[in-house]
C-alpha cells in the first residue's frame, strides 16, 4: 500500500526539524559563552571603565540625562512613580522625625518668634518715645 | 539705666493678662465639664461660682507676686525684656509686690488714669510704682541706682 504524502513529508521533516533546532542551541550557546567572555575579558581590562569615563568626558551622559528630562512624559511618569511608592512615604517619614530635622524646625521656629518679638520691642520702645514727646509737647514741659 | 515706657509696659502687661486667661479659661471649662455630668444643687453651684471667683483672683495675684518676687519678670515682661525691680535695683519683696498690685488695680479704676505719669515722669513712673517705690527696666541694663525724680 504506498505510503500517502503527508505521512511521507513528516517521516522526512521531524528529523530535520530536531537537527536546526540542536544546531541553533547549539550556536546561541557558544554565541552566549563568546559574549560573556568577551564581557568578562572587558570588565578585566578596565575597558568598561574607559568607556564609562568616555561617555563622562565627552558630556554624553549628561546629553543623556538632560535628554530624559526634557522627555516631559518620563519625568511625569517617574514622578507619579514615587507618589504612589509607599517607600517614598515611609522615607519622608523617617526625615521628617529625624532628630536633626526636629532640631531645625524647632530652631527656625524659636528664631523666628525672637524675631517678632524683637521687632515689637523695637516698635514699641519707639512708640514710648512718641507717646511721651507728644504728652510733653501738650502740657508744654520740655520734650 | 533705660526705664521702659508707657506701650512696652502695656504689651507685657496684655501678654501675662493672655497667659492669666488661657490658663483660668481652660481650667474653668475642665472643672465645669466635670461639674455638668453631676447633677448639683442650686446652691452648691453658685458656691462653686464663688469659689471659682476667689480661685482667679488668687491665681492672678499670685501671678504677678510670685513672679515680680522671684526672677522680677512675668512671662510677659520676658517677651519684652524687661524687669520690675525696687527703686535701688533690688528684688520685690512679696509683701512690695502685692502692694504694687494693688496700686495696678487703684491706677486702672480713674480710667487709667494712674498710668499717666508715666508719661512724665523722668523715671516713667506709674501710681504703682510710686505707691511701690518700684521701677520697670530693661532687663538687659544692670540695676543701678537711679537719679531722683
Amino acid at each position: 500500500m504506498p505510503l500517502p504524502i503527508t505521512s511521507v513529508t513528516i517521516w522526512v521533516m521531524r528529523p530535520a526539524a530536531t537537527a536546526i533546532t540542536a544546531v541553533q542551541r547549539r550556536v546561541e550557546d557558544a554565541m552566549l559563552g563568546a559574549v560573556e567572555d568577551a564581557v568578562e575579558r572587558a570588565i578585566a581590562k578596565g575597558l568598561v571603565e574607559r568607556i564609562v569615563e568616555q561617555l563622562l568626558r565627552e558630556g554624553i551622559v549628561e546629553r543623556t540625562v538632560d535628554r530624559i528630562f526634557d522627555e516631559r512624559r518620563v519625568v511625569d511618569e517617574l514622578a507619579k512613580r514615587l507618589i504612589e511608592s509607599e517607600a517614598l512615604w515611609v522615607l519622608v517619614d523617617e526625615i521628617a522625625q529625624s532628630p536633626a530635622v526636629t532640631e531645625a524646625i524647632t530652631r527656625q521656629s524659636v528664631g523666628f518668634v525672637d524675631q517678632v518679638a524683637g521687632e515689637v520691642r523695637q516698635r514699641s520702645r519707639s512708640a514710648d518715645a512718641r507717646l511721651e514727646r507728644a504728652a510733653r509737647r501738650a502740657l508744654r514741659r520740655p520734650v | 539705666m533705660s526705664y521702659e515706657g508707657l506701650v512696652t509696659r502695656s504689651i507685657a502687661f496684655a501678654v501675662d493678662a493672655a497667659v492669666i486667661n488661657l490658663i483660668a479659661i481652660a481650667v474653668g471649662a475642665v472643672v465645669a465639664l466635670a461639674i455638668s455630668v453631676l447633677s448639683v444643687p442650686d446652691w452648691l453651684e453658685t458656691a462653686l461660682v464663688a469659689v471659682g471667683g476667689a480661685a482667679y483672683l488668687l491665681w492672678s495675684i499670685g501671678y504677678f507676686t510670685t513672679f515680680w518676687s522671684t526672677t522680677g519678670q512675668t512671662p510677659g515682661d520676658r517677651l519684652m525684656q524687661i524687669r520690675v525691680c525696687r527703686a535701688d535695683g533690688e528684688r520685690l519683696s512679696a509683701g512690695r509686690s502685692v502692694l504694687r498690685l494693688i496700686g495696678l488695680t487703684l491706677a486702672a479704676i480713674p480710667l487709667f488714669a494712674g498710668f499717666l505719669p508715666i508719661l512724665f515722669d523722668n523715671r516713667r513712673r506709674g501710681l504703682h510704682d510710686m505707691l511701690a517705690g518700684t521701677v520697670v527696666v530693661a532687663s538687659a541694663s544692670p540695676a543701678q541706682t537711679p537719679a531722683p525724680a
